[in-house]
């Protein structure tokens, strides 16, 4: 049995074999998150590089996705959102939500 | 602009409104003096501020998820005060406990101020170079307001309750509000990728929304979530299974000693 510790290690070594994690990136500008429309695969974890290009902060908040962040002017930051089912999960800027909205479909 | 302001400042002002009212109960029927709070609210405040003035060089901290870190690391520590609080609270309280108990609630208090504070100082400071600060500033007060009112509403029904109904209960309330702590920790780990996320274990939004007013208090009351993660869930039945086991554990103990 020659190949058990072969096929041990291998399986072992599969394990650290992860797919990248998907990246998408999100501006806001003039108080609006452009795009306002974001398709993700669903079931799978996703990076949200948000970049904030106005000169004050934006909060981004979404109570679907479970996720809230204060991003200050000209900066950016990374939120981790998913694993998600198939659906709708809208998001808004909470210091201006008015205009700061969006939504991310899990598809 | 003005009813925003009003609800974004209450719902940071409820959070730790609740708990400096509860806190505020247990130490009227204690009889200790209130500059622990004093201490809290001044440490609190100037805290927040360096906070929120550095809060861009945290941000970007640990691959841009420093701020999460940091807040779980705050949320953390409130959880500890606050058992260490419970764990020092006793009908007659001597004066070691007394100094422990101060020294906890301060701690519990002082964070939260930081943590609710420094959010309301970028909220409003970025409106100083825009319009709207003077629709801002009124909505703010308003929305504070409330939140004292609130506060000062759990406060006197509390201190009306016989001694040790106020003591059991404060410290109910006291391990809802550690285990919300925990929860919001565990979130705040899950969003910077450094806990594992997994989906919601159940989605009750159709029947409380987060968004509606009840939500919004049993968020700040016992951290509701209308999606819990499976690690926030875990974290918040070992957070407060832990609390009550040890407030159940002093009264047993309490029993058992009284009857020696």
């Amino acid at each position: 049995m020659n190949n058990l510790p072969t096929l041990c290690l291998a399986l072992l070594l599969s394990g650290f074999a992860m797919a990248e994690t998907t990246m998408i990136t999100l501006d806001i500008k003039n108080h609006l998150f452009n795009p306002a429309e974001i398709i993700i695969p669903a079931n799978q974890k996703v990076k949200l590089l948000i970049t904030n290009s106005d000169n004050t902060p934006e909060e981004f908040e979404s109570y679907e996705l479970n996720r809230e962040k204060v991003i200050m002017g000209n900066s950016k930051t990374v939120i981790f959102i998913g694993p998600l089912p198939p659906g709708k999960y809208p998001f808004f800027g909470e210091f201006n939500p008015k205009t700061a909205q969006g939504v991310i479909i899990a598809q | 602009m003005l009813l925003n302001a009003v609800i974004i400042i209450l719902q940071e002002v409820l959070e730790a409104a609740l708990l400096i009212s509860v806190l505020m109960a247990i130490s009227h029927t204690l009889q200790l003096n209130l500059n622990w709070l004093k201490i809290a609210v001044i440490t609190g405040f100037i805290g927040a501020f360096i906070y929120q003035y550095n809060l861009e060089s945290i941000s970007s901290a640990f691959d841009y998820v420093g701020q999460e870190v940091t807040n779980a690391l705050m949320q953390a520590s409130v959880y500890i005060s606050l058992v260490m609080t419970v764990f020092f609270i006793n009908r007659t309280v001597s004066a070691h406990q007394e100094k422990m108990l101060t020294v906890f609630m301060s701690l519990s208090v002082s964070l939260g101020i930081i943590r609710e504070g420094s959010e309301i100082f970028i909220y409003i400071g970025s409106f100083i170079q825009q319009d709207h600060l003077s629709s801002v500033c009124i909505g703010g007060g308003i929305g504070a307001a409330i939140g004292a009112s609130l506060a000062a509403l759990i406060y006197y029904t509390l201190i009306n309750a016989p001694k040790p109904v106020l003591l059991v209960g404060g410290q109910l309330l006291l391990s809802l509000i550690a285990a919300a702590m925990l929860s919001q920790a565990t979130q705040l780990l899950t969003q910077a990728d450094w806990l594992p996320a997994h989906g919601a274990v159940w989605d009750s939004s159709s029947l409380i929304s987060e968004e509606s007013i009840t939500g919004h208090l049993l968020y700040a009351i016992a951290g509701y979530e209308a999606t819990p993660a499976p690690i926030q869930l875990a974290a918040y039945i070992t957070g407060l299974s832990s609390i009550i086991l040890l407030i159940a554990s002093k009264e047993w103990l309490k029993g058992k000693y009284q009857h020696a």
